[in-house]
């Protein structure tokens, strides 16, 4: 835990955690002994002597003083740690994470760094003041005092250094079951999850065809399953749990014991023997309690792990400066091998794209057509260097995008894919996100091309309307449509378009093909295409199937070649003269 | 900190004044706590036999130190010591440790299984109350929050039901029976053991006082992070390609920045205070306190020496209990908050059942004069009346957004109307039983539920007993019959798992299954969003199949597609403007035909 803070603060905050740490640990100690001087004042009230008692409850006084004293020294060092930790690590990984390749974002990125960015942090941030004080006075203490029995009584001394193993290696089984039990539980409880999941998810077909009535077996038997494990958990933790404590009080019995009987020889004197007692009766609760810190030392060890695998993540490499551009508009794509990275590092995943070659001239429209998971969209993304190639070379504008910087590449291309995001800003904003020294008439002249025109005549506050997360929210359409506006404003030399979803409605399609039309004038697209139209209109069409490239070339060329191209344009034509009717055999 | 919610949400999450932050956060921690007295109600007898199991178990805490008090008495006594008397000393030390081990651990034993028990019956009740909710439920939630309820939030209770009960009352026990035991001694020791107390008692109060205000800074603090992150990480593609990065990167940096100064400043002086109030019960202080009275009252004659030892024992246990006590409310609020979510949960209306329920007795499908509000203030559908000829196609047209889906999902009674009503063979579908209704209605939507079983069985879900030659019938006739045998266990194969389909092929999966099914109306929507060709043609064709010969009702989003219907139906703005065979319309020059005409500009 301790290298994992003082790798996560890096080289200039570690003395800090240090200072923290010998601060800790002198608390810790001045404790002990301030505490062991119950022994030499016990030692003379029960022999009589107040006097003396009196004498020694002085060096207590002052004992107290200084522990108190170092207390609050450690206190105010463990805040600043804490807000060390806190800055450095929100500021460390925003570092991280903006340097890192957009392919790495997902669905689940947001809410995994949210949640890191507050609670992970937080708790990380607070480990010193709830963990390591704690951890390091439950320890230390009852150690100094154990060193201080062997200064009055060696024997009482060496009984209790003798069990000092006995309760550490309790504390260790115990801490070793409650981590087995959390295995056991963790996999029924994703299973039992994903079961609720799929139940709730699939309610419309479940129900309809009587499985809730009767329950739905497969839920039935994970819940069952993941109670059964809790079961089999509970006869480990509770044992666990208890081990620590059942250890130190055995301890404790032994050493009233030994005291007892070697007291009855008269090996000991009875007095010092009821003190020392009364100063272990005092540290055997504590001791106990360390063994349940085992579950806190957990959960900040699991918010460590996450904050240090996002920070492990390798970010893009980056030159310095951009390579200029030798081609502007051209995209050449050189034997391309790449697969997706394995989830978790089981090794690359299975080859996507292989061997896959392809140039786009300067102001051409390329299609990109091919069945889906054929690789279309993995190349798209390949371009824009959300991933690197496994093998070969992408270049962009006649330079490997390796030898670019991010936004040296970006400045030549512009993205219209699926997932549209809006900031929490006015309509008008998100357009000029494209570019933001944009003049009113070019941002109104991009609008009414994407038909987002048409979008702010049903809005209240027209333009100003504010969109995005927080605002009016906008369909899959319109919003597909703001990113149009968005490429066209911004006037790249080269547009990525993914058509699917864009065609979606008749509307939206109207709109769709007006923006294309704009865009070829004056840049180069490639296009996963999806209308017969825009591949027919094509410059060059590349047949993707599997991950290779089949064939290339325009409508005509490929119509005579009568293979994958001309089956895909059969079937298209077919589909799209298709008809529902009842009587349709 | 309850930061577990939607991070979108949180961050939405605008500044209120303080104070009403405040009260509304006090009625709502009232509402939480009677959900979660309710909800622990099952267990409460068995927590009550765990709480006087740990009344043994934590009263015995104070035996030892009793028992050392004996045996120094027995040691200083004048004359040798008797070992009977020292080793009954022993003896009832080392039996006040076991009998605090043992009931102690017993006490745990009984919550933690009271807790397995617990979460088992909540999690079936949670999942039984869903499979009688209206289906809209399920849209206007979620799938996320109904397992976070039957999840996360069923396991944040363990801290309350397995330890808080057992631990509080061994925090209360150990100090009551501590200082019962000191009064029986002499009162003033019994005084003088908690005397700190007050102390710390003070300035936690001092502390608390300031907290509320306090906590809900930091919680806007930490919803600004939250709201910096979300901006930062959602928009970084967008960022990145326009080149905004250094920009949305600042302003996270800046948000982190503020965060950690204002956390200073609030922080920093509870924890100043914290420090001092958690000096005055030190063990050191403790004990200082009680040598020095102790002293003081054997000079006076008051109490002999043996028993300031007892007392400075007992005094020093008194304080560990705090910080059990402390965890407490801290634990007590989290779980709190989540069976306030699963009370939720639990108290979804469920969808109402006839109590008589009534048979159609044909399949013609009638909408009479349908109004329809999700919120209860924006009427989506407004009057609509529609009737589904047997055997015909109808086809519900119109811009994104005029209720196309709603309609059809009134249909299918994901929904209940709010107006007017929905009658099949003149029954309205709410005096039909669900299974009923299905046996009638099956339909194929865009959003292709497939479950985690064998594509066998996802097949024949709607027929358990469909021989093996009907459910390959159905997929043959769903084209979907060769890529299933092409599986590594052909039909045995688990979706999701051997048989990883593309959209397609998922959806004509579900086409094999309505097909299967076959109920005679069956609600469509004329999926496009697959970017597959060849797969399209072929959900075409399985589609083709599909609708011989049944009452139709679909979603048309291309078209040309329903060109030949028997029925089109123009929905704008929640109300049916149009309706007509696709001549008729073309020849009103409405709505219909200007799209009709948008289209034929789009498709070259």
């Amino acid at each position: 835990m301790i290298r994992d803070l003082s790798a996560v603060l890096g080289s200039a905050h570690r003395a800090v955690l240090f200072r923290y740490l010998a601060a800790l640990c002198g608390y810790a100690v001045a404790q002990g002994l301030a505490v062991s001087l119950l022994v030499p004042v016990l030692g003379d009230l029960l022999g009589g002597d107040t006097g003396g008692a009196a004498r020694w409850t002085g060096w207590l006084a002052v004992a107290v003083l200084i522990t108190l004293g170092a207390h609050y020294v450690q206190a105010m060092l463990g805040f600043r740690v804490a807000l060390v930790i806190l800055t450095t690590l929100h500021h460390r990984l925003g570092d991280h994470v903006a340097a890192l390749p957009l392919g790495w974002f997902d669905g689940t990125t947001v809410g995994r760094l949210t949640r890191m960015g507050t609670k992970s942090v937080l708790s990380i941030a607070g480990s010193c003041a709830h963990l390591l004080q704690p951890l390091v006075t439950g320890v230390l203490t009852p150690a100094t005092v154990v060193v201080v029995m062997v200064f009055l009584d060696w024997r009482l001394g060496l009984a209790a250094v003798v069990c000092s193993p006995l309760i550490l290696l309790a504390a260790r089984v115990s801490v070793r079951l409650l981590n087995r039990m959390d295995e056991i539980d963790d996999a029924a409880g994703v299973e039992a999850s994903g079961r609720v999941l799929e139940f709730a998810r699939n309610q419309p077909v479940l129900r309809a065809f009587g499985r809730t009535t009767d329950g739905y077996p497969p839920l039935e038997a994970a819940l069952k399953e993941q109670r059964a494990a809790a079961r089999k958990q509970v006869w480990m933790a509770v044992p666990g749990m208890l081990l620590g404590g059942f250890a130190v009080q055995m301890c404790f019995s032994a050493l009233i014991g030994v005291g007892a009987s070697l007291a009855l020889d008269g090996a000991v004197d009875p007095v010092e023997l009821v003190a020392l007692l009364a100063l272990v009766a005092r540290f055997a609760g504590p001791l106990a309690e360390v063994g349940e810190f085992a579950a806190v030392v957990r959960m900040a060890r699991n918010d460590m792990g996450r904050v240090r695998a996002v920070l492990d993540e390798p970010p893009l490499p980056e030159p310095e400066r951009s390579t200029p551009v030798t081609e502007p508009g051209a995209v050449e794509v050189d034997r391309v091998r790449f697969g997706y990275p394995g989830r978790r590092g089981e090794g690359p995943g299975d080859v996507v794209l292989d061997d896959v070659s392809f140039t786009v001239a300067p102001r051409t429209v390329t299609a990109l057509v091919g069945a889906s998971g054929s690789g279309k969209t993995t190349l798209t993304r390949l371009i824009a260097r959300f991933f690197d190639v496994d093998a070969g070379t992408v270049r962009v504008g006649g330079v490997d995008v390796r030898d670019q910087t991010t936004a040296g590449l970006m400045e030549q291309l512009s993205l219209v894919f699926q997932d549209v995001y809006l900031f929490d800003d006015t309509l008008v904003g998100n357009i000029r996100v494209g570019r933001p020294d944009a003049s009113e008439a070019d941002v109104l002249e991009a609008a009414r091309l994407a038909g987002v025109d048409e979008i702010v005549e049903r809005l209240r506050d027209g333009w100003e309307t504010r969109v995005g997360e927080a605002g009016t929210s906008l369909s899959g359409g319109e919003r597909q449509r703001v990113s149009i506006a968005r490429a066209l404003l911004k006037d790249a030399p080269i547009v990525l378009l993914d058509e699917a979803t864009a065609a979606l409605d008749p509307e939206n399609e109207a709109y769709v093909q007006r923006s294309m039309e704009a865009l070829r004038e004056r840049s180069t697209l490639l296009v996963i295409a999806h209308r017969l139209s825009t591949v027919t209109a094509a410059d060059q069409i590349v047949v993707l199937d599997e991950g290779r490239v089949t064939e290339v070339g325009t409508h005509q060329e490929l119509m005579v070649l009568d293979g994958r191209y001309a089956r895909f344009w059969n079937e298209r034509h077919r589909a799209l003269g298709w008809r529902i009717a009842v009587d349709t055999s | 900190m309850e930061q577990d919610e939607d991070p979108r949400q949180a961050a939405r999450q605008p500044d209120q004044d303080p104070k009403a932050q405040a009260r509304a956060a006090k009625t709502q921690a009232r509402a939480a706590r009677a959900a979660l007295a309710s909800m622990l109600a099952p267990v409460r007898r068995r927590t009550r036999v765990a709480m006087a199991l740990q009344i043994i178990g934590a009263a015995a805490t104070i035996v030892p130190y009793v028992a050392i008090a004996e045996l120094a008495k027995v040691l200083l006594a004048p004359g040798p010591a008797d070992p009977g008397e020292v080793r009954g000393a022993v003896l009832i030390a080392v039996l006040g440790l076991s009998v605090r081990a043992l009931f102690g651990g017993v006490a745990l034993a009984v919550t933690h299984f009271a807790d397995v028990a617990l979460q088992a019956s909540l999690r079936r009740r949670i999942v039984a109350r869903l499979g009688r909710a209206p289906l809209g439920w399920f849209t206007a939630n979620s799938s996320a929050t109904v397992r976070k309820a039957a999840q996360n939030d069923v396991h944040d209770l363990h801290y309350l039901v397995a330890h808080s009960a057992v631990e509080t009352t061994a925090a209360v026990t150990v100090p009551v029976a501590g200082l019962g035991y000191l009064f029986w001694l002499d009162w003033r020791l019994a005084l003088l053991a908690p005397a700190t107390l007050p102390l710390y008692a003070g300035a936690y109060a001092y502390m608390m006082k300031d907290f509320g205000p306090q906590m809900g800074r930091l919680n806007a603090g930490i919803a600004a992070i939250n709201k910096a992150i979300v901006e930062f990480v959602t928009g970084i593609g967008v960022v990145k390609t326009f080149g905004r990065a250094g920009r949305a990167h600042a302003g996270y940096r800046e948000a982190a920045t503020r965060f950690g100064d204002h956390y200073r400043c609030w922080v920093r002086p509870m924890l100043k205070l914290e420090a001092f109030a958690s000096m005055t019960v030190s063990a050191p202080v403790v004990l200082l306190v009680n040598l020095a009275g102790g002293i003081w009252f054997v000079r006076a004659g008051w109490v002999s020496p043996v028993d300031v030892l007892t007392a400075s024992m007992v005094a020093m246990v008194i304080p560990s209990v705090l910080v059990t006590l402390g965890f407490g409310p801290q634990a007590r609020r989290e779980a709190s908050a989540a069976a306030e979510r699963i009370a939720a949960v639990l108290e979804t209306p469920v969808l109402p059942e006839s109590c008589r329920p009534k048979v159609p007795d044909s399949h013609e499908v009638e909408l009479h004069d349908v109004s329809f509000s999700y919120d209860g203030t924006v009427d989506v559908l407004d009057g609509v009346s529609l009737r589904l000829v047997p055997g015909t196609v109808t086809a519900l047209v119109g811009p994104s957004g005029s209720g196309k889906s709603t309609l059809a999902s009134l249909v299918t009674r994901f929904h209940d109307v709010t107006g007017g009503r929905i009658t099949i063979g003149g029954v309205d579908v709410r005096e039909i039983a669900t299974e009923q209704l299905y046996r009638h209605i099956g339909f194929v939507l865009q959003d292709v539920q497939l479950l985690r079983t064998s594509v066998r069985d996802n097949i024949r879900l709607a027929r358990p007993g469909a021989s093996e030659e009907e459910v390959r019938e159905a997929a043959r006739a769903a084209q979907i019959d060769r890529r299933i045998e092409a599986l590594p266990r052909g039909y045995d194969s688990v979706v999701g798992e051997e048989a990883v389909l593309s959209g397609g092929e998922a959806q004509r999966v579900s086409i094999a299954r309505a097909l299967l099914a076959d109920a005679p109306v069956l609600v469509l929507d004329e999926a496009t969003a697959f970017t597959d060709p060849e797969s399209e043609a072929a959900i075409q064709d399985a589609i083709a199949r599909l609708v011989r010969g049944r009452t139709v009702l679909v979603i048309a989003h291309r078209l040309p597609t329903i060109v030949e219907a028997d029925q089109i139906a123009v929905l704008r703005e929640g109300r049916i403007v149009e309706r007509g065979r696709h001549p008729e319309l073309l020849a009103a020059d409405g709505l219909y035909a200007r799209m009709w005409a948008t289209h034929e500009r789009a498709v070259v």
